[in-house]
């Protein structure tokens, strides 16, 4: 097939290698490791945790965004649903988040599919309005439905200590070993994307969906498997998001702020690769905590979304292939058209 | 009925100024295909000029409209010199992510300077009414939508009945054939570009006047604008202003008939609907 045959896809089809395994191995031990470290306190698992989830959201997004070159700017409508549905069903019938979390990933599926059936075969612009929109009256519905969503305030799980069930912990430990999980099988979910026949027609139509097109691949099809995919892996994590943080509100699901710090790991690391989304999750947030930290101690709000501006603007202008692509051979940007 | 007719006419007068949002982004669209996420926080600048007007100078806020319209209008050459030059030609997901990166960056910008308290500058016409029949209506927004009108005539006449008018359309037509017939599309789409953020500028300061602002608003105001310009049609002038009213319409008789709380969601809805069945828009030409 022709469609397989771009640089990128000559690059990453090839099976992982004994040494990237290696590394793998060994920084998921090190990860593994961590709470045994002398100087390891709650604090420093629960940064390592928000690591781990954000780089698990990172890679749901970089399946659609990255290898389908979809941008969608609402994938907290994904993560908000996974919240919601765990926390709705645990709060108000006790159900465990073990049968919340697939309730949150069909609703997700749904919410896609009507997403994408409307929008997906327009141009790209109009696929990223429309995802802004079905955020945004997400974020509207859940703020006027108190009694099922909690309205401005959002909803906190009710605590009942530690507990396998129901999924939850006094201590972030529990959780480092969860988000080590969801990043191990997302990386190898991407890997397996992106050397299977739907990955290389999702980067044919990244590429030149006209092209693809001609060369007989189903367009829409593959665009929308491409946002199903992404919208579960998302789903998952958001439920994991609840769990370990024990509360969400519409801002925290739907916002802005969350929307560019579930594309950032990508747009960092480098879009469409399988170690993008880790590198770049590990970058982000250090940096967050980082000027969080600084900007505590002098005063000042909001550091740490201008720190997000810019680097956003720096990536997108000066390195649109990421971290990988200064590793990389030098090939063209990902999105180009 | 009358209370649905007086939702009716409110919402054109607010859609009047949803339109005046509108017609700079559209405007920016039909010329470079650049959809400026930042437009948004641009309009809190303008806001922002009236602000400052009326509490350090203690003049009118209307009185600073042209300052507001230049002020952003270079902040627009400024933005399109280091950022979009390079984006010009066709929507590219990084051109989207760009400015999205920019609106951030000029949000918290104005969250430092201006800190994140709302802040407000009643005009001279603030808190007065007046009576039509039975309907009423605040003097400020008759006279921001009077504003809206007449900006979005004036751009209208500008693009088609001048020299500079018919170059902007010659080079968002076919910039190499524009080129080749001598026009520098590049200091073209600057001044095109500059107009478009001046009207963020006017839309913000005539807006402050009833409105009150915070940093944040220019992403409360965007989507709003973004509706307004894919129903009037991607790139369309007067489309995005009849848009804009089309939307204050459903805005307002939504929170008459069923909750103002709620009162954006049909409008998301009616997105996602033109999307799927008219992305040209009511008055778009363009097959895009």
């Amino acid at each position: 097939m022709t469609a397989g045959a771009t640089p990128e896809g000559k690059t990453e089809r090839r099976a992982p290698t004994r040494a990237g395994f290696l590394y793998g191995f060994i920084v998921a031990a090190l990860v593994a490791g961590l709470p045994f470290l002398p100087f390891a306190n709650d604090y420093f698992i629960a940064v390592a945790v928000r690591m781990l989830i954000f780089i698990a959201l990172g890679q749901a997004w970089n399946i659609v965004a990255g290898i389908g070159g979809l941008l969608s700017l609402g994938h907290g409508v994904f993560l908000g649903l996974g919240c919601y549905a765990a926390g709705i069903l645990f709060n108000e019938y006790g159900l465990p988040p073990w049968l919340g979390i697939w309730a949150g990933g069909l609703l997700s599926v749904a919410v896609a599919l009507v997403m994408g059936a409307m929008t997906l075969r327009m141009r790209g612009v109009f696929f990223a309005l429309a995802t802004i929109a079905v955020s945004l009256a997400l974020d509207q519905l859940a703020r006027h439905y108190v009694d099922l969503t909690g309205g401005d305030n959002g909803l906190a799980l009710r605590f009942l200590g530690n507990s396998l069930w129901f999924m939850q912990s006094r201590t972030p430990t529990p959780f480092l070993y969860a988000g080590l999980i969801f990043v191990i099988a997302y990386y190898w979910i991407t890997q397996w994307v992106l050397r299977s026949r739907l990955g290389s027609e999702m980067k044919a139509v990244r590429d030149d969906e006209t092209a693809a097109a001609a060369a007989g691949v189903a367009v829409f099809r593959t665009k929308l498997l491409g946002l199903l995919l992404s919208a579960v892996m998302t789903s998952f994590a958001g439920t994991l998001y609840m769990q370990s943080y024990q509360a969400i509100d519409p801002e925290t699901a739907f916002g802005l702020s969350q929307a560019i710090q579930l594309q950032l790991p990508a747009l960092i690391g480098g879009l469409g690769t399988s170690w993008g989304p880790i590198i770049g999750g590990t970058i982000m947030i250090l940096l967050s905590e980082s000027t969080n930290w600084g900007s505590t101690r002098l005063g000042i709000a909001g550091v740490d979304i201008l720190v997000y501006g810019l680097l956003l603007l720096a990536v997108v202008m000066y390195a649109p292939k990421g971290i990988m692509g200064l590793f990389g051979k030098r090939t063209r940007g990902v999105w180009h058209s | 009925m009358l209370p649905i007719l007086q939702a009716v006419l409110s919402g054109i007068l607010v859609g009047g100024v949803y339109g005046l949002l509108s017609i700079g982004l559209s405007l920016a669209f039909g010329v470079m295909r650049i959809v400026n996420f930042a437009h948004g926080d641009l309009v809190m600048y303008g806001m922002y000029v009236g602000v400052v007007a009326s509490t350090l100078l203690g003049i009118d806020p209307l009185l600073a409209l042209p300052a507001s319209f230049l002020l952003m209008a270079v902040l627009g050459a400024l933005q399109y010199r280091i950022v979009f030059r390079r984006f010009v030609g066709h929507t590219t997901l990084n051109q989207l992510l760009a400015a999205i990166g920019l609106g951030l960056v000029l949000q918290m910008v104005a969250q430092l300077v201006f800190g994140v308290d709302a802040r407000s500058a009643p005009s001279i016409f603030a808190g007065s009414y007046d009576l039509v029949g039975p309907f009423f209506f605040a003097r400020a927004q008759i006279v921001a939508f009077l504003v809206a009108g007449v900006a979005t005539i004036g751009v209208e006449l500008l693009l088609r009945k001048t020299q500079w008018g018919k170059a902007v359309r010659a080079v968002a037509d076919n910039i190499e054939a524009a080129e080749i017939v001598g026009l520098r599309s590049q200091r073209i789409n600057l001044t095109a570009f500059a107009l478009s953020c001046g009207l963020a500028g006017i839309a913000g300061t005539i807006m402050v006047t009833y409105y009150p602002t915070d940093p944040t608003k220019g992403f409360t105001l965007m989507p709003i604008a973004i509706i307004a310009t894919t129903i009037g049609g991607l790139g369309s002038v007067g489309g995005a202003f009849l848009g804009g009213i089309f939307c204050g319409v459903v805005q307002q008789t939504t929170a008459m008939l069923w909750n103002s709380a709620l009162q954006d969601v049909p409008l998301y809805f009616l997105l996602l609907v033109f999307i799927a069945f008219r992305p040209t828009g009511l008055f778009g030409h363009r097959s895009e």
